[in-house]
């Protein structure tokens, strides 16, 4: 059996590009405004429901800055799609990572209605503190933001917690 | 191509689309071509490195993979010292968010504690889905529901409970005098912290092997 992995980036080169695409962005020659992504749940929300933009005060906030990662999502998206089907050849659909199987469970249910519960507390969480791992880690954080700072230190100790109680890691 | 006007008004939800165009032309964040460009580098670089796969995130915060925060903190150090050269330099402004305690810690769990379990972040989320997670497309159901319940109640509830803001502060107000030497310090801390984290790497069976691929 070979042993030969999915054609990808090594982490550095990732980190790297990542950065790059900041700068890119930041700059008042870019877009002049960091990289978000979670905004995109609320401002979905209320074109899906059309939410009156008058009547909620939260719509009227993130309006602009909705619509701008809304554009930016839908090139995610694409980009996404491309590179998966393209480059790394890796797109399949698929209802159970391997890991859920390997340290969680083997039931399609179960990882279905974590997922739907995590992606409803996850923006939740989001929304609360202002950001995400785009919005605070990378875009914050590279600002040296102290609201980064303190996001930063309770998602990964809470992360790690979770991590720990959450799956079946003894003995393997 | 700053002159086309969309259709705004009736109900439809291609009304709807064009407005959430129309905005991103009105405001002055780059063009409608570059905000979508910026997003399919984005999604690119997260699919072509992987960090995407639920073995990636969930696997941090079992301790088993550590891809994600050597990429995340080495595209932090670089970020930190381009930033502050570009803002120095008149390329750049700061964009800081507040400093508001409880909302950050509070939402900070609820975060930290739904990516250890569904393994993605708002960010990685959508490139799994692009690549056929359907498990993912049903967290991101369960999103926009949680934007809903975050929209309606926001005025009642949960502006309450993100508290009272401590301002816009950064680390290097804290060391007067020497702003240009923290952010170096940081910098170049963050790279190293990047860079020594020790490689751990969960294995997916479906993928790392060719013969089971």
């Amino acid at each position: 059996m070979t042993h030969k992995k999915t054609n990808r980036l090594s982490w550095w080169m990732g980190g790297i590009l990542m950065s790059l695409l900041l700068l890119l962005t930041i700059s008042t020659f870019g877009a002049d405004r960091p990289i978000g992504a979670s905004t995109f749940a609320p401002y979905i929300a209320g074109t899906i429901f059309n939410l009156d933009h008058e009547h909620y005060g939260y719509l009227k906030l993130i309006n602009n800055s909705g619509a701008w990662i809304g554009i930016m999502l839908i090139g995610v998206l694409f980009g996404g799609f491309i590179t998966s089907v393209f480059i790394t050849k890796t797109f399949r659909f698929s209802l159970i990572p391997s890991g859920w199987k390997k340290y969680k469970n083997t039931s399609i249910l179960s990882r279905l209605t974590w997922s739907f519960f995590a992606g409803f507390v996850m923006i939740i969480g989001a929304r609360l503190a202002g950001g995400c791992t785009s919005g605070h880690f990378l875009s914050g954080m590279s600002q040296l933001a102290m609201s980064a700072m303190v996001f930063g230190g309770v998602v990964m100790v809470t992360l790690l917690i979770t991590g720990r109680y959450f799956y079946n890691t003894k003995g393997t | 191509m700053n002159e086309i006007v969309f259709r705004t008004d009736g109900e439809g939800f291609l009304s709807r689309f064009f407005q959430m165009v129309q905005v991103v032309i009105d405001q002055d964040h780059g063009s409608v071509a570059l905000v979508f460009l910026i997003g399919v580098i984005f999604g690119g670089i997260v699919q072509y490195s992987r960090v995407d796969k639920f073995e990636k995130i969930a696997g941090f915060a079992m301790l088993k993979d550590t891809i994600v925060p050597k990429m995340l903190f080495l595209a932090v150090g670089i970020g930190s010292i381009g930033i502050y050269f570009m803002v120095e330099n008149g390329a750049a402004n700061l964009h800081i968010k507040s400093l508001y305690l409880p909302g950050l810690i509070l939402g900070g769990i609820l975060f930290g504690a739904s990516m250890a379990i569904l393994g993605k972040c708002p960010g990685t989320g959508p490139v799994s889905i692009a690549e056929g997670r359907i498990d993912v497309l049903i967290a991101a159901i369960g999103g926009i529901f949680g934007g809903l319940v975050f929209t309606v109640f926001y005025d009642d509830i949960f502006k309450y409970l993100q508290g009272e803001s401590f301002g816009k502060t950064i680390l290097p107000n804290l060391f007067e005098g020497h702003e240009q030497t923290s952010v170096l310090v940081f910098g170049v801390v963050v790279i190293l912290i990047a860079i020594f984290i020790p490689k751990l790497e969960m294995e997916d069976e479906l993928e790392d092997h060719d013969a089971l691929r």
